[in-house]
């Protein structure tokens, strides 16, 4: 079998695919090089689960025009569901932020610190808007996730 | 030498994946009636959302630039989303068809669309079969 060089992309995705129950179905050429030659079911991914047919469309796009269609799209991908993510994990982190100034109000409340009343509520008022801030955008991007993410605004 | 038509379409997409993968759908779609003997060349244009849409159409109407032949418009974008970037371009009396493209496909989704001006709806992804039936719908392809 000829050996043939994988694209970036090929490469990731056989190396992430391949274990060790379907090695018998692979046809591997060692070589000098760092690439191997793998004979990988398109039907092993999919029932892996790790990709579904919109992938296979995707990869349909491709041509001799667009010879990298599908690594911009994953590329793209990445970058964007990384921003998301992020930004959530933001949101989720305010909350924390909220509660550790609610206690230090209480507290004051607690030892008839007024003055120390005063500041902990301004910096709980301060989280409160980051808060919902941040809660906004969160439920912003799941209704951009569409129907299956999408969630009720909350009343706030 | 055989005249070409121009065939123009808009793309109001805000994320840029997204739009990568229409713009790749429809210049594929354009490929395919080329290659069947189709007359078309295709112009693509994209808007980032629907403000920068409104602005687009109102540039091909009022310049020399012929208006554009169809409009495949997202709903969910910022500065200006897409069922009012719709009622704006209807109107400007503006009557290219447009085709909601959106991961919303609820009825009261699509009828928003409508109610907007939108001629028909389809629901992402965009797919090579979906746009060919949309090229057809509208005597495109």
């Amino acid at each position: 079998m000829a050996e043939s060089k994988l694209s970036p992309l090929q490469w990731w995705t056989e190396e992430l695919f391949l274990e060790e129950e379907y090695r018998d179905t692979a046809a591997v050429v060692s070589s000098a090089g760092h690439h191997r030659r793998l004979s990988l079911s398109p039907r092993v991914v999919k029932e892996k689960g790790y990709l579904d047919e919109q992938f296979c469309q995707v990869e349909d796009l491709q041509d001799e025009a667009s010879p990298n269609f599908v690594e911009e799209v994953v590329t793209l991908f990445f970058k964007d569901s990384g921003r998301l993510m992020s930004n959530i994990e933001q949101a989720l982190i305010g909350a924390s932020r909220m509660k550790n100034e609610c206690m230090s109000f209480r507290d004051s409340c607690g030892q008839g610190n007024v003055e120390g009343c005063m500041r902990s509520f301004q910096k709980v008022k301060r989280e409160h808007a980051i808060l919902r801030q941040k809660l906004e955008s969160y439920f912003q991007l799941l209704r951009q996730a569409g129907p299956a993410g999408a969630a009720t605004r909350p009343v706030m | 030498m055989a005249h070409r038509k121009m065939m123009r379409v808009l793309l109001v997409e805000d994320e840029e994946i997204n739009r990568l993968e229409l713009a790749q759908v429809v210049a594929r779609a354009a490929l395919k009636a080329a290659a069947g003997g189709g007359d078309d060349d295709l112009v693509l244009d994209e808007a980032e959302n629907g403000a920068a849409a409104v602005q687009r159409v109102r540039d091909a109407a009022t310049a020399a630039a012929a208006p554009y032949d169809l409009i495949l418009m997202d709903k969910q974008m910022p500065v200006m989303d897409g069922h009012e970037a719709t009622r704006r371009i209807r109107g400007m009396g503006v009557t290219t068809p447009i085709v909601a493209v959106s991961s919303d496909g609820l009825p009261a989704d699509v009828e928003a669309f409508v109610a907007a001006g939108a001629d028909d709806f389809t629901s992402k992804p965009l797919s090579k079969e979906k746009l060919g039936d949309i090229l057809a719908k509208f005597r495109l392809a």
